[in-house]
Formats: structure tokens, C-alpha cells, sequence
């Protein structure tokens, strides 16, 4: 593979969520981290790219992303390129594949778009196959891994009750599962070409996007209410006599059982 | 009378899904089911049942797009399909197509006047958002499972055939190979998952056994298949599987918030450990203190399960 281009998300350090009195989420102040199953996306990329090929990572949000995406070039990356504007703020799933669209057809010819399958924070999994239809790509989600055979790519796909194998002639958008791939450390020789290296800012309307396919304005979903469900606590019995927990839970069982 | 509402189901029928549809639109709805599935289909009182012949689907873009000339035809306004990985593929490709707001694999659906109020879970489980399309045409994924299947009174029944072929060939299937443990889990009806207390992948192949047994899935905590125990799939929790059984039976299994987030949906949990302060206790409708080895033992020595 020459070109392939890998899409990113930051998202709160899933190891610092924490809850407050009101079994809410704190979500303000909280790290960032790339989203796992993009880290993914990123390693299969450097694994299939040519000698002389190029890997990119694009990523949408705040400018404070610039440095996180240094650490993505240091990975192995070979180029970084930050899409960031207020007028973006609020997008939906729409929204944002409508963005990254447009930084992809700039950002110039892609043999092979990689996403991770979902975030970890939105868990929608939607970009993409949004993405992937405003660039007219075929999409093939949930890839554990991909072989190249000559222009031709093998992906194993996992489905609910097993893994279908592709062949993708061309180029395309897939997405990758967490822990599939696991992203290499940084290199000494990465490290150091990183470092000479800027990531490439792009605004809104340095990808030509109108204000009305922006953020919030260009989003077709709203969030009307939002309401926390952390897991209740139940405090049920315990039982510290083996014998009668095992009956109780045959009991269990077997009420449930059809 | 209220909107029309579509369910896609060309991979097959999702009960739960259309009888909920059907309550939600006053029996105005039309159904896409694969050949043969419309017996079933006709059960739960949809208006128009479009059966769908069909070759394999490789290419889902492909796919999607002979579905968006479909539904501009019927003019249908709102659009589910259940939440499988295919139709969480297809569905946003749908989306884009139809320029229509897309909700993923929503939890809850209400109607208000002619909008479709979708509630989703975020971040694991731990937020409920409802969430309203603003387009003219409204899109969810439903998590299947989410509705209890009710059989309808059946009024009449427009039966259509569709026949979708092939366009692009740009994505073709060569093999598939079936996961040896057969039903997902996110559709068990029971769950047995192991934590780092089990101990060891012979420990987890005991769960195993008595999962066979049950008819009942394996699931595992992060940890545990970080480790080895299990693999990847058999992960619930934020980064993995998110599942609501009638019954969830941890065992050795701490409670990290991060995999409370993925089985909280549960009807019943039970937790088996031999640590009386793990946090699981405290979610669960009812814990055993002691030694999982003897719990389980107990139980695969019952002759009937």
C-alpha cells in the first residue's frame, strides 16, 4: 500500500472515569487518550504500508491534539494533520465524517482509509460508514486483520457468530476492532523524524466546508436529555455457605431457563 | 393515524423489533425479511411484508445504496434496523445516503407526534441520551434484545417481492468460519464470566463446560483476557461486549466500573468470590462467599441442568 490514511479520536482515559456523589460521570478535567481501537487502525496501517509508502493521521477537535498527534508520528506515522475549528464543535456523526471527508480528498489520494470500529466515549460506531459513503468507498466494518495479496486486500471480518473472510479489490474504508493490533512503542529513528516534523492544521473553511455542514448546525441528531445510569447498587444477600449458595443459584437457574 | 415506520431486517427477522414497531405506529409498518420469513414476520401485525431475494451481500455499500432507491420509493420517514454488526455497517451508509439522522443501537423508543425519540446508552452504560433526528428522515439501530416480541392481531397483508442483485463486485466473501461456541453474547439468555479469580485458562474452561451445559454464553473481564484466559470476544465491558441477560453469573470477578458498564443491563446478577469486600457484591441480587471451584463443581455434578 502506498497512501493509506488513518482517522483518530481522542477520548477521556477510560481508567480515570470516576463518579460523583450522584452516581454521575466526571467528564471535565479527565485525560485524553487515542481511542484503542484507532491505536489499532494505526498499527495495521504501518504493518501494510510500503517501503516508500506514507501513513497519515487525521484527527478532528482541539488545537491542545497537536501534541498527542506528535506522539502518533513518533509511533510511526509519517504525516498528522488536525482538523480544528469552534464551528466544528457539537458534530454528530454526520457532521463529522462530512469534515473528514473533505480533509481526506485534500489531504490527497488514499489506497486505503483505516477507522477504529467505535469509540470508546460515543460507541456508535457510525463514522465509518458515513465516511465511506461521502467518498463513495465500499466500508467493511469490524476487521480483525488485514493481508495484502498483490492489489488486493484479505480481510478477516468478525461477525456475532464467526469470521467472514473478504477480498476488497481497490480502494476502500475499513474499520478495525480494539486489540487486534497493538500500536508499536516509538523508535529511536521515529522519534527523531518526528521531531522535524509539524502537524498540518486545517479550519473549516480551509477544507471549504459551509458553516451549515458544520458542528452542531450540520448535524441531523440532537441530544434532547441526557441522564446518568451508573449501574444501581443492588446489595443483595450473601451467602457464605457453599452447599446452599450452589442450591440457590440452581434455583436461579433454573427460572430462567426455558 | 401515526407515521409509517420501515424495519429493515434483510438478514432476518428481529422480533423483538418489529412488534415493537408495530406498537409504536399503529400497525402501519412495513418489514423487509429474507425468503422464507415471512410466516414468522406475519405474526406480529405489520402492514406490507417485502420479502427479499437475494445473493450473498459482500458489498454492503452496494447494498445500502439499492436500499436508499428502495425507501425513497415507499417514501418511508422512519427507518430501524436491528443493531448486528451488517446493519450497523450499512445503516450509517443508509444515513448518508438519505441525508437522515442516525442514532446507534438505542435502547428506547418513543414516539412524540412525528418524531422518534431514540434513548441510547453512552459510555458503557453509565449515560442515557435521548436523542431526536432533525432530518425528514429519522434512522436508529436497536440493540437486539432491547423488546419483548408480542404477537399482534393481524389485519390485512400486502405481501411485495424484491430482488436485490449484485451491482459493484468491489468486496467479495470467500469463507466463513463459524465461532465453535454458536450463539453471540450479546443474545445469551444466561452469561457465565470469569474474572482473574478464576485463575487459569483450565479454570475457564470449566466455566466453559458448564456454559455448554446451560445453553449459557462465557464472558470474561478485561483482565482476564489480557491474560490469556479468554479470548477477546468472550470480553464484557466498556471495551468489549456490552449484554443484558435474565441472568449474569460473575465469577471471580472484582467489579471494575469499566466492566459493571457492560453487563449493569443484566435482569439478575449473581457474584461468586472468595473476597467478601469486592466491589461486585455491591451490584449484585445475590453473592456467594467462597471458593468458585466448589460452586461450580457442585453444579456440573448435578446429572440434570
Amino acid at each position: 500500500m502506498k497512501n493509506i490514511l488513518v482517522c483518530v479520536k481522542a477520548v477521556p482515559s477510560a481508567a480515570q472515569v470516576q463518579v460523583d456523589g450522584e452516581y454521575r460521570l466526571k467528564r471535565d478535567g479527565v485525560s485524553l487518550q487515542w481511542n484503542i481501537a484507532d491505536e489499532a487502525a494505526l498499527e495495521a496501517a504501518l504493518e501494510l504500508k510500503d517501503r516508500d509508502g506514507s501513513v497519515t493521521v487525521l484527527t478532528m477537535g482541539p488545537p491542545k491534539l497537536e501534541t498527542p498527534l506528535k506522539e502518533l508520528l513518533a509511533r510511526g506515522a509519517d504525516r498528522a494533520a488536525l482538523i480544528t475549528d469552534r464551528l466544528l464543535a457539537g458534530a454528530d456523526t454526520r457532521a463529522t465524517a462530512m469534515a473528514l471527508q473533505a480533509a481526506a480528498k485534500k489531504l490527497g489520494a488514499f489506497d486505503l482509509t483505516l477507522c477504529g470500529r467505535r469509540a470508546i466515549d460515543g460507541e456508535t460506531g457510525q463514522v465509518p460508514g458515513e465516511l465511506a459513503a461521502a467518498l463513495e468507498l465500499p466500508c467493511v466494518s469490524n476487521v480483525e486483520r488485514i493481508e495484502q495479496l498483490d492489489s488486493r486486500l484479505k480481510l478477516y471480518r468478525r461477525l456475532e457468530d464467526g469470521i467472514l473472510t473478504l477480498e476488497v479489490t481497490g480502494r476502500a474504508v475499513v474499520s478495525i476492532c480494539e486489540y487486534s493490533y497493538t500500536l508499536r512503542l516509538p523508535g529511536i529513528l521515529s522519534m527523531r523524524r518526528a521531531k522535524t516534523k509539524q502537524v498540518e492544521l486545517y479550519s473549516a473553511s480551509d477544507l471549504q466546508l459551509e458553516p451549515g455542514n458544520c458542528g452542531l448546525k450540520g448535524s441531523l441528531t440532537k441530544v434532547t436529555a441526557m441522564e446518568s445510569r451508573f449501574p444501581g447498587l443492588r446489595k443483595g444477600p450473601k451467602e457464605e455457605d457453599p452447599k446452599a449458595g450452589a442450591e440457590m443459584l440452581l434455583a436461579m437457574i433454573r427460572e430462567v431457563q426455558p | 393515524m401515526t407515521q409509517e415506520i420501515l424495519v429493515l431486517c434483510p438478514f432476518g427477522l428481529d422480533e423483538g423489533l418489529l412488534s415493537q414497531a408495530v406498537s409504536l405506529s399503529d400497525s402501519d409498518v412495513r418489514v423487509l425479511v429474507p425468503e422464507g420469513q415471512q410466516g414468522r414476520a406475519v405474526r406480529f401485525g405489520p402492514g406490507r411484508i417485502h420479502i427479499l431475494h437475494r445473493a450473498d451481500i459482500a458489498d454492503e455499500a452496494d447494498f445500502a445504496r439499492w436500499l436508499a432507491k428502495k425507501i425513497r420509493s415507499w417514501g418511508s420517514r422512519i427507518v430501524l434496523a436491528p443493531a448486528t454488526i451488517p446493519m450497523r455497517n450499512i445503516m450509517p451508509m443508509l444515513a448518508w445516503a438519505l441525508k437522515a439522522g442516525l442514532t446507534a443501537d438505542c435502547t428506547a423508543l418513543t414516539m412524540s407526534g412525528d418524531d422518534l425519540i431514540q434513548t441510547r446508552p453512552a459510555f458503557g452504560n453509565s449515560l442515557m441520551a435521548s436523542i431526536r433526528a432533525m432530518s425528514e428522515i429519522q434512522m436508529a439501530t436497536v440493540r437486539p434484545g432491547t423488546f419483548r416480541a408480542e404477537e399482534a392481531a393481524q389485519g390485512t397483508v400486502a405481501i411485495i417481492p424484491e430482488r436485490y442483485t449484485p451491482g459493484a463486485q468491489r468486496v467479495k466473501a470467500i469463507d466463513f468460519s463459524e465461532f465453535p461456541q454458536g450463539k453471540p453474547l450479546s443474545q445469551a439468555q444466561i452469561i457465565i464470566a470469569g474474572g482473574m479469580g478464576v485463575g487459569s485458562r483450565e479454570g475457564f474452561q470449566k466455566l466453559e463446560k458448564l456454559a455448554a451445559r446451560l445453553g449459557a454464553g462465557l464472558g470474561a473481564s478485561r483482565t482476564a483476557v489480557d491474560t490469556g484466559f479468554a479470548p477477546y470476544r468472550c470480553q464484557v465491558g466498556m471495551t468489549g461486549v456490552t449484554v443484558c441477560p435474565k441472568l449474569y453469573i460473575a465469577v471471580g470477578i472484582s467489579g471494575a466500573v469499566q466492566h459493571l458498564a457492560g453487563m449493569s443491563g443484566s435482569d439478575k446478577v449473581i457474584a461468586i468470590n472468595s473476597d467478601p469486600k469486592a466491589p461486585i457484591f455491591g451490584y449484585a441480587d445475590y453473592g456467594i462467599v467462597g471458593d468458585w471451584e466448589d460452586i461450580i463443581d457442585t453444579l456440573l455434578n448435578q446429572e440434570e441442568l
